[in-house]
């Protein structure tokens, strides 16, 4: 095939060529609308073309390579060791670009690899992006795979997988399968996703709903967020209501709305939900404050438990030197020692040494050695050791008071 | 590269060499151990000579290890060097939320 060499800082208008095109360096080819070339093309060094440029495999190296139109090549790019600022639509097969590639227009090929900064101002389609640095997209992203090392800006996706080293900002939309981020990543609008993975900070502004999610640091959604499970190291603040299968946070948890699981939920430090809280079972380090907390099993709370309308579980543990405001309810309620509580509705309740009640309402009710009670109401029994102290005595009833919750 | 400005919340805040070391660590991690040298330059956005420096100390740490490929070095991230990210990262996250706390804002003000 014939091969057009251009000399260093030639200028020429061209139309169509045939065969292929290798231009030395600071080459300059204008066009009355596009240059379209049969073979390859070769840039030796920086360049610019006025117009659209077509060819079947582009090639440059060592340098900034302008093309003021749309860039077709029907096989490959490659820019070595240099720029590719295009200020149209670029479609191609494989686009590999050393150090920036700039797209001004639809960017779509197979393939987009880029070593260093990856900018797009409009929206691109490909199976898999993969930049080094930094990647930018101001319009829609369709892809398979997509993966950085830097930081990420798109405006919306609707892609597979996520993988990105630093930082992520998403304007919204769907990650089908996966997102893994070791920094940072925040969603502004609302997103879908499979499964997330951030090793800092997540931070969702608006509904996010997915399925395991996994943060080491703080996770902070402004709105709804839906999971099936929430793994947190650090701290949970959620604005709205978290509804999902299960959650683990090691630290604090804040929860706006209801907070609603299937399954367990536990907690390190301090939980806070203002509404209502509903799950199987909620193991708690540290304190709890609701409006009205509903477990369908366990509740095992290591500190306080405030709550204006109550707590329900099948079985309830207040651990030592707990305090509890608001009514508790439960099949079996076993209060710890040196633990100070409000009123107890129950089937088994126990008060350990020296924990405190104001009124029991319980089927089989009994008092350690220096635990004290205002008022016992039972069913069954009760049972005070000798140095349990209560003020009125004991009274036996048919009925007990209705439960509250 | 990593962004200086993280959000539009967070103050501007000037990287420091662990900052960098996380960078180039997590530009290598991408290439799935063939990371040249030049490709990671223009990832970290870091001159090749400055980053040689970078790469030398992370590989003597034991963070980085470097293979012959077609006869060049080619990098990939280590075990360890996985754990200093995930750990990086996670103290990030917390320097911010402490640093972003009504106390230190209030703090920062009396000072």
């Amino acid at each position: 095939m014939a091969e057009t060499r251009l000399p260093r800082g030639a200028q020429v208008h061209l139309g169509t060529l045939d065969g292929d095109l290798r231009a030395d360096r600071d080459v300059r080819i204008t066009s009355d609308g596009t240059v379209t070339v049969t073979g390859s093309v070769r840039f030796d060094g920086p360049a610019e073309v006025v117009g659209s440029l077509v060819c079947t495999r582009f090639r440059s190296a060592d340098g900034t390579v302008l093309i003021q139109g749309n860039l077709t090549v029907r096989e490959d790019v490659e820019a070595h060791d240099g720029v590719l600022d295009i200020a149209g639509a670029i479609k191609a097969q494989r686009v590999d670009v050393d150090r920036r590639l700039r797209i001004g227009g639809v960017a779509e090929a197979e393939k987009f690899d880029v070593g260093g900064v990856l900018e797009g101002e409009q929206s691109m389609k490909a199976r898999s992006v993969s930049v080094g640095g930094r990647f930018h997209l101001a319009g829609k992203l369709e892809a398979e795979n997509v993966e950085a090392g830097g930081a990420v800006t798109l405006a919306e996706v609707s892609i597979d997988t996520l993988e990105v080293g630093g930082t992520v900002r998403l304007g919204g939309g769907e990650v089908r399968r996966s997102i893994e981020v070791g920094g940072r990543f925040r969603s502004d609008r609302p997103i879908s996703f499979g499964s997330m993975e951030v090793g800092g900070l997540a931070e969702f502004e608006e509904t996010a709903k997915g399925g395991a999610i996994e943060v080491g640091g703080l996770l902070s959604a402004a709105k709804d967020l839906g999971f099936d499970s929430l793994e947190i190291g650090g701290v949970g603040r959620i604005g709205g209501n978290a509804t999902g299968n299960r959650a683990k946070i090691g630290g604090k948890f804040d929860v706006r709305g209801s907070l609603t699981l299937a399954q367990g939920l536990g907690v390190g430090g301090a939980i806070s939900v203002r509404e209502v809280l509903t799950a199987e079972r909620l193991e708690l380090g540290g304190s709890l404050e609701t409006r009205r907390a509903i477990l369908s099993d366990l509740c095992e709370v290591g500190g306080n438990v405030t709550t204006q309308e109550g707590l329900k579980a099948a079985r309830i543990r207040l651990q030592r030197k707990s305090r509890a405001r608001g009514p508790l309810v439960g099949q079996t309620i076993e209060i710890e020692r040196s633990a100070h509580v409000d009123d107890l509705f129950g089937g088994e309740i126990t008060l350990e040494e020296r924990a405190e009640a104001r009124r029991i309402f319980g089927a089989r009710v009994r008092l350690r050695d220096g635990a004290s009670a205002d008022e016992i109401l039972y069913t069954d029994s009760v049972e005070v050791d000798a140095r349990a102290r209560v003020r009125s005595p004991p009274r036996k009833v048919d009925t007990l008071p209705p439960f509250p919750l | 590269m990593l962004e200086d400005r993280e959000g539009s919340r967070a103050a501007p805040r000037r990287r420091e060499a662990t900052d960098l070391y996380a960078t180039v660590l997590e530009v290598v991690k991408r290439y799935h151990g063939a990371a040249r040298i030049t490709r990671v330059s223009y990832g970290a956005g870091m001159p090749v000579d400055r980053l040689r420096n970078f790469v030398d100390r992370l590989v003597a740490l034991g963070l980085l290890k470097s293979e012959e490929i077609d006869g060049r070095p080619a990098y990939d991230i280590t075990p360890r060097g996985q754990e200093f990210l995930a750990t990086y990262w996670k103290m990030r996250a917390y320097i911010e939320v402490l640093e972003s706390s009504p106390e230190d804002r209030g703090s920062r003000r009396r000072g």
